[in-house]
């Protein structure tokens, strides 16, 4: 009998603290990181950037008109398809880069749910593109939280057409 | 069925009686195997979130008083709708292990005790996930993740009491820190609930359970368990009154009945 207080003493403790808590606090937002550079000194003054074949009102992702080869601009990756387009004009010159990935959806944590994890596996783009270097193949929610000086992709114009 | 019911309270009933006899018999102490349930297995679903039910089923047999070989299994699904998906987690599990009694029984009738033990656990279970949803700029994408089994192995340090509450019933807690040795891999889900271990998200997950339990006392004995010795030195002064070579016990012993002034002569 003696033990009976004990037992419900600890029941009451545990039944107050199971308090299981519902936010989220990790990020579920899977963004690829670029930056761009350019051969020969010259500056790019202004960038706009849309998705391919989006070009509504709102559908702008980028439009940046002060130096952007310091900066580093996020991009959503497709959720259905296995590449991605872009449609960069830098300069007021137009060009078109294609991402292939492949995708996973990965669970983050019962409060928050799924996110997608992409793998980059290549690229297509047009002339006004020189090349594009991957320093980090893999874009998940954690990309965004990349250092200052850290990208997925660095794209490099060519100075020949920009 | 029926006849399976009605043989275990014939065998409770005769139990009952024997606990009777046992008090006129006062010299006996009696042990056996003991079986129980998880009473708080059956809070689950009002504590915690997501629809949830489980039973675990508990037994132990006394070995040499102080220890008793323990094994434990039960059952538990878990169906959890959130936002973006609708997990459903269902599946069986078993531990096996041992307690080991710290305190030491005062009479032959005291069966109360606190007890250290270890464990080692199975889980079988199926996992599956539907109306997986994420939007971003390029669109909506939905998908599901089918069924799939998996099972896990983990390892448990448990503390906790049992306290005879009247002949043969027992009442008890115990306190589990679970240590996850081996989970199957998923690319896509790690299962975030596991029948037997609880949630994942904690390194170290722990977990309180309360039982009740009914011993049959088909053995009888008229020895009480020695006190399991833990490790460390003896100190000087202390002296087992019981072993039979130490001369302190002995009647004719130099060192008379062991009071300090007879040791001061």
């Amino acid at each position: 009998m003696r033990y009976i207080q004990i037992v419900i003493s600890l029941l009451i403790f545990v039944l107050l603290s199971c308090n299981d808590g519902n936010r989220c606090y990790e990020s579920v937002d899977t963004l690829m990181v670029g930056s761009f550079s350019i051969n020969g000194f010259k500056p790019i003054n202004s960038l706009i950037i849309n998705g391919v074949n989006r070009n509504g009102v709102g559908d702008t992702l980028v439009n940046d008109t002060l130096s952007t080869l310091t900066k580093r601009y996020t991009f959503p990756l497709s959720l259905t398809s296995d590449s991605t387009g872009f449609v960069l004009k830098a300069n007021g010159i137009k060009d078109t880069l294609y991402v292939r990935h492949t995708l996973i959806m990965s669970f983050i944590s019962e409060n928050c749910g799924f996110a997608p994890n992409y793998i980059i596996s290549g690229f297509r783009y047009t002339k006004g593109i020189d090349s594009v270097k991957v320093t980090d193949k893999k874009v998940n929610p954690k990309s965004i939280e990349k250092l200052t000086n850290d990208q997925n992709i660095l794209i490099y114009f060519n100075s020949a057409v920009h | 069925m029926t006849k399976i019911f009605s043989s275990i309270l014939i065998l409770l009933f005769i139990s009952s009686l024997q606990g009777f006899s046992q008090k006129k018999a006062e010299a006996w102490r009696y042990e056996g195997p003991r079986f129980g349930i998880d009473l708080s297995r059956f809070l689950m679903p009002y504590m915690q979130k997501g629809k949830r039910s489980a039973w675990e089923i508990q037994a132990d047999v006394p070995y040499k008083g102080n220890w008793f070989p323990t094994f434990e299994f039960g059952m538990q699904s878990f169906d959890d709708q959130r936002d973006g998906f609708h997990y459903k987690n269902n599946g069986t599990y078993a531990r096996l292990g041992v307690d080991m009694n710290i305190v030491k029984f005062e009479s032959l009738k005291d069966h109360d005790f606190v007890f250290i033990g270890a464990r080692y656990g199975y889980s079988l279970f199926n996992q599956q996930t539907d109306g997986i949803s994420y939007t971003n700029y390029w669109g909506a994408l939905n998908s599901s993740i089918p069924s799939r089994t998996m099972n896990a192995h983990w390892a448990e340090l448990v503390f906790g009491m049992k306290g005879e509450l009247f002949s043969n019933f027992f009442l008890g807690w115990t306190l589990r820190a679970k240590f996850p040795l081996a989970v199957t891999s998923d690319p896509n889900i790690k299962p975030y609930i596991i029948p037997g271990i609880g949630k994942t998200s904690n390194g170290v997950p722990f977990d309180f359970t309360v039982g009740i339990y009914y011993r049959f006392p088909i053995f009888r004995t008229k020895t009480l368990p020695k006190v399991i010795k833990m490790g460390g030195n003896t100190h000087p002064g202390e002296v087992d009154p019981n072993d039979p070579n130490n001369p302190r016990n002995s009647g004719n012993s130099q060192y008379g009945s062991g009071s300090m002034r007879n040791g001061g002569q």
